[in-house]
């Protein structure tokens, strides 16, 4: 029964067994990656993840059963921490501590990393500080940013760091195109009728888990629900050219990515 | 192969004439014709699918519909230990007030039925360089016969622990676990004979089931599930050497009729699972249910079901036996809900097909040719195919002989398979490619299909797709599981839901057992680290 990943063949292999070979032996202590910006770290890093990691970690690393690996430099992690994560383990879950070679472990960081994180230089155009009064006035109700803000949709303080301009771009143009999971709208409709609008968080046969647009948590037993609504259209609405011009996406954009390098928030 | 023993045969006689080899004896274990009687003590779980029928049906009927509602937990056991992205799939063994189990990582327990409390526990230690048991650390359970349990381990080996205590008496090599193999199936002792299956189909191994001798562990038999080249289905294989590392796993306990003296299997995907080019032709007898002697391990017949399989859609599924009349005549049958998505009903004294047909929506194929072919309609290139986990999986199913009615954990998926030529080495997965899973469109569903149509009777659906199996009572309720840890019970009749408990971790790979103790019957379930019994109140 197969549920593992192909590997990549022999070039992978003499890529790692070429990183083996320039092995840093105090890479662990420093904690910085002693392969950052070796592009055959992340390519023998990439095989490693696909027979270690994929089974749980899916073969797009955004999880099955493991949680998404993809948004972790944007939730603050560092190199060094999710190195540690991956040689310790996770106690009291089912991730596994690891006993192979730092520079394994380092490589799987840096396939990681490439595949988590985008280049500062995407968002390099628009003025930050206009950008700022745009999300303030436009986002600030449901997105939070550097602390501040609404707590519906996600949190877009390191959003920059994992999410590419054209991909942004296209969310915030017609966020109904690709809703993530847990960010999916919902109304469900209570026995005496009153309907209540949210983002569904979980789900199964007989209950299901909302955070409402006043942005409380709320489970529902579907025995006390005349009807679960799925909805196609994002809690977001749209910002099509005339809400938001092209300069003012560059704008928006601009403050989004100046978080990440510590710049003022809201 | 490499023999272990323990305790001497001396031992090994002492021990039968103090340990109670007689039924008669206080705490015997199960003879060979008590496993044959399967549930007629309905005290009792003595083989993996309750009896050898593989129908999972249990004759109890104090827990109703009526009544189901108020069932309620009457103990959890915490194994401690968990199969990281897998599941709980043990089925416990229940004999004299024990129940006796198996978890991941070759933990094993024997347990107060009444407490869940521990008698013992016995945990192997496994080598760090383990291949396939590495990637699914589980175990399905144990066989048992007298005083023994029998035992597969991760790293390939057969063992036989002491009933009382939990000491290992024997320890055999199924086979090397450095190049692929593991054992994760439960035993199943047939005729005193303790047969096992091999996991590793993944790599670069060859599928085989083996017979042996319960009191030394000594091999009688083996069948291997890829024919030599002189032999019949020999000529389904390229002449080379791709047929010594074909695949053909055995990974899941079979069924069997003592009546006919045959021995029902499932074999697992071809290898490299995805990669089919350098393996060109039917690739017998992978994907495929075979038939064997039980005495010799001599093939009687099989049925292919996914010829040339590029898609991992093995074929380990417990065979589920029945009689029944078909088309106006009493016919022995076995029936298959496969990974490919279609029911099967076979007559299984012959391997004749009798009927098969679709229990999913595949795309893949919507019916036979006069040969039980499938008619492929799309090999991937028309769009998505069911994922690799398939249209069901290994989840035992059950069957339900009164109502004719076959239930079924289904499975609708959406996946792309990328074949990609593999670097074939010991030890190295061999998968050969990639498999794209689009999981939005993705859910899962308990079907009632009726054996005599293959007509779906009623379905309850599921968010996603579930991997519980499923156990019936004559009472008429099914119990099922789902992925989001409910464990359930529907009427067998309208497939309505009558009683849920969530468990909290996904019901994966495991169906329920039940038993009755001290006049209540109870139901257990395996979820995430937890074994949980359930009964009415008093």
């Amino acid at each position: 029964m197969a549920h593992c990943w192909g590997k990549r063949g022999e070039t992978l292999l003499a890529a790692l067994a070429l990183l083996l070979s320039t092995s840093v032996a105090s890479a662990q202590d420093s904690l910085a990656n002693p392969h950052e910006g070796n592009p055959g770290a992340a390519r023998a890093g990439r095989a490693l993840f696909e027979t270690r990691c994929a089974e749980c970690h899916g073969a797009d690393a955004k999880g099955i059963s493991g949680p998404d690996l993809t948004d972790l430099w944007a939730a603050g992690r560092s190199d060094g921490g999710v190195f540690q994560t991956i040689q310790r383990g996770v106690p009291g879950s089912i991730m596994p501590s690891s006993s192979a070679p730092d520079d394994e472990l380092w490589a799987i960081v840096s396939y990681l990393k490439g595949i988590s994180t985008v280049s500062p230089v995407e968002f390099a155009t628009g003025n930050a500080d206009e950008g700022r009064q745009m999300f303030g006035a436009n986002c600030a109700g449901c997105h939070r940013a550097g602390g501040s803000g609404g707590r519906l949709g996600p949190d877009l303080s390191r959003i920059t760091l994992s999410r590419s301009r054209a991909g942004l771009m296209s969310s915030i143009r017609d966020p109904s195109a690709a809703m993530r999971v847990g960010y999916r709208t919902v109304t469900v409709v209570t026995a005496e009728g009153q309907r209540i609008r949210g983002l569904k968080k979980a789900e199964d046969a007989f209950s299901i888990q909302i955070v409402d647009t006043a942005e409380r948590l709320q489970g529902y037993l579907k025995t006390d629900l005349r009807e679960v609504q799925n909805e196609a259209q994002s809690l977001m609405p749209p910002f099509g050219p005339d809400r938001l011009t092209d300069g003012d996406l560059d704008n928006l954009l601009r403050f989004l990515a100046s978080l990440r390098e510590g710049g003022d928030a809201l | 192969m490499r023999v272990t023993k323990l305790v001497t045969m001396t031992a090994l006689a002492a021990l039968a004439g103090t340990a109670g080899l007689n039924a008669q004896e206080p705490g015997a274990g199960p003879t060979s014709a008590q496993l044959v009687e399967g549930f007629t003590d309905s005290s009792r779980w003595p083989t993996f699918s309750g009896d050898y029928s593989g129908r999972r049906h249990s004759p109890l009927t104090q827990i109703t519909p009526e009544n189901v509602g108020s069932l309620t937990p009457q103990w959890t056991f915490q194994s401690g230990t968990m199969a990281r992205g897998r599941g709980f799939e043990t089925t416990p063994l229940v004999w004299d007030g024990v129940l006796y189990v198996t978890g991941p990582n070759n933990y094993a327990w024997a347990l107060d039925a009444r407490t869940g409390r521990k008698f013992w526990e016995y945990r192997r230690e496994l080598p760090d360089d383990l291949t396939y048991g590495r990637s699914a650390p589980v175990n399905r359970g144990f066989g048992m016969l007298e005083n023994q349990l029998f035992m597969v381990t991760l790293d390939a080996h057969l063992l036989a622990l002491d009933r009382t205590n939990g000491n290992v008496l024997w320890d055999i090599e199924l086979a090397d676990y450095r190049i692929g193999y593991a054992a994760t199936m439960a035993p199943l002792v047939v005729n005193g004979k303790v047969i096992a299956g091999i996991s590793g189909g993944e790599y670069p191994t060859k599928g085989f089931i083996d017979a042996y001798d319960p009191e030394t562990g000594e091999r009688d038999w083996r069948f291997y599930t890829i024919p030599s080249p002189d032999e019949p289905g020999g000529d389904t294989w390229p002449f080379t050497g791709v047929r010594e590392r074909g695949g053909g796993g055995t990974w899941m306990t079979g069924s069997f009729d003592p009546e006919l003296n045959l021995i029902y299997w499932g074999t697992g995907n071809p290898n490299p699972d995805y990669y089919g080019d350098d393996r060109l032709g039917d690739n017998l007898y992978t994907a495929s249910i075979v038939a064997l002697n039980a005495d010799t391990g001599i093939i009687e017949w099989h049925y292919q079901f996914t010829p040339h399989d590029v898609n991992d859609w093995d074929s380990n599924h417990v065979p589920v036996q029945a009689d029944i009349m078909w088309e106006g005549s009493p016919r022995k049958v076995v029936m298959v809900a496969n990974r490919n998505g279609f029911f099967y009903v076979l007559d299984r004294v012959t391997g004749e097909l009798l009927l098969g047909k679709p229990f999913t929506d595949t795309t893949w194929a919507r019916e036979l040719d006069d040969d039980g072919r499938p008619i492929v309609l799309n090999d991937g290139s028309q769009g998505c195919l069911p994922d690799y986990w398939g249209g069901t999986n290994f989840m035992p199913p059950s069957f339900d002989p009164v109502r004719g009615l076959f239930f079924v954990s289904a499975r609708e998926t959406c996946a792309t398979f990328i074949p990609q030529k593999p670097e074939i080495e010991p030890g190295r997965n061999s998968s050969g490619g990639t498999v794209w899973v689009d999981r939005d469109q993705a859910y899962g569903a308990l079907r009632a299909i009726d054996v005599r149509t293959g007509e779906r009777r009623w379905q309850f659906r599921y968010p996603t797709p579930t991997m519980a199996g499923v156990m019936s009572t004559a009472s008429g309720l099914v119990f099922a599981g789902d992925n989001e840890g409910n464990f359930m019970a529907f009427d067998a009749e309208s497939g309505d839901n009558l009683w849920h408990y969530p468990t909290g971790w996904s019901i994966w790979g495991t169906a329920a057992i039940t038993h009755m103790l001290d006049g209540k019957q109870h139901v257990l379930i395996p979820s995430g680290t937890n074994l949980t019994s359930f009964a009415l109140p008093d």
